[in-house]
């Protein structure tokens, strides 16, 4: 419970402070950034009401086996039972700005069981984020495997 | 009572000229994303200059990234023949000055001597810039169920 709340102040706090800034401000890259790391939290610790505050509604979610999901079948393979994160890396990430978007590219490893076999992947991702009703919400988020 | 009647005439010609005009950008952006697979099958540079930002950031299937110079080299390459490259299932969301769109994207042909199919699942970032839209992010993930 504590960690759940703790993922909410996170990301609430992220929000709040990157609603603060002029969307021109070259900062506003470093705080999505920072919103990047408490999607990460949020997702280990299956923190789906955090997740509600970062994804936009009409969130768009292509996975690493190139399945597509929308914002409520995303919070639901978060939430499921057969899924435990162990441990959710971002690394290498760079953000590109246009006006009132943000575009995140970085690398990411994900370690955990699934159906109760371990699985680790690593691969590439892109983010969309757009400033909307004075916060940045994610408006799409594709990942891909690294194959060489 | 005249007044209200107005207020109401004019809200609905509004609404209907936003709708409008959304669904006009939403045919031109499908048209891009069709003329975009068509400049790759046929290696036109040109085309590609004109439809993409010098800030491309471009993820390949195979998790390669490629900036906008990387990308096009890797259309022109003489070992890589697209024969037929098609997109489908597009739908297209738009957040003020961009439209983020995603499909199903199949390109058959033959690389390296060797034939090939993909079938992908792809996202590109479109932003609307000098009255034209340029797409500054694109991915790709292969579908494998």
């Amino acid at each position: 419970m504590k960690t759940r709340v703790f993922s909410v102040i996170l990301v609430c706090s992220a929000i709040t402070f990157v609603a603060g800034q002029s969307p021109g401000d070259s900062s506003v890259i470093t705080n999505v950034l920072a919103l990047e790391h408490a999607w990460n939290q949020a997702e280990q610790r299956k923190d789906t009401r955090a997740l509600d505050a970062i994804f936009d509604n009409a969130l768009v979610y292509v996975d690493y086996d190139g399945s597509f999901r929308t914002k409520a079948e995303f919070l639901a393979r978060v939430k499921s039972t057969t899924s435990h994160p162990e441990q959710e890396i971002t690394e290498s990430m760079t953000g590109h700005m246009f006006g009132s978007t943000v575009i995140v590219t970085g690398l990411y490893l994900t370690r955990g069981l699934e159906n109760g076999k371990p699985y680790a992947r690593r691969g590439r991702f892109v983010d969309t984020w757009t400033f909307r009703d004075g916060k940045w919400l994610c408006v799409a988020s594709q990942a891909t495997p690294i194959l060489r | 009572m005249k007044w209200i009647f107005a207020f109401m005439v004019c809200t609905a010609v509004v609404f209907a000229q936003s709708a409008a005009e959304v669904e006009r950008e939403h045919s031109r952006i499908i048209a891009l994303e069709n003329a975009w697979n068509q400049a790759t099958q046929q290696k036109d540079s040109a085309a590609l200059t004109m439809l993409l930002a010098p800030e491309l950031v471009y993820v390949e299937y195979d998790g390669s990234l490629m900036g906008k110079a990387q990308y096009m080299a890797s259309v022109q390459s003489p070992l890589v023949h697209p024969a037929r490259i098609a997109s489908e299932s597009m739908t297209v969301h738009f957040y003020g000055d961009i439209a983020v769109v995603n499909g199903v994207y199949r390109e058959s042909g033959a690389k390296d001597g060797k034939s090939y199919i993909l079938r992908e699942r792809f996202t590109d970032t479109w932003i609307h810039r000098n009255e034209s839209w340029m797409c500054v992010a694109s991915q790709s993930t292969l579908i494998s169920h």
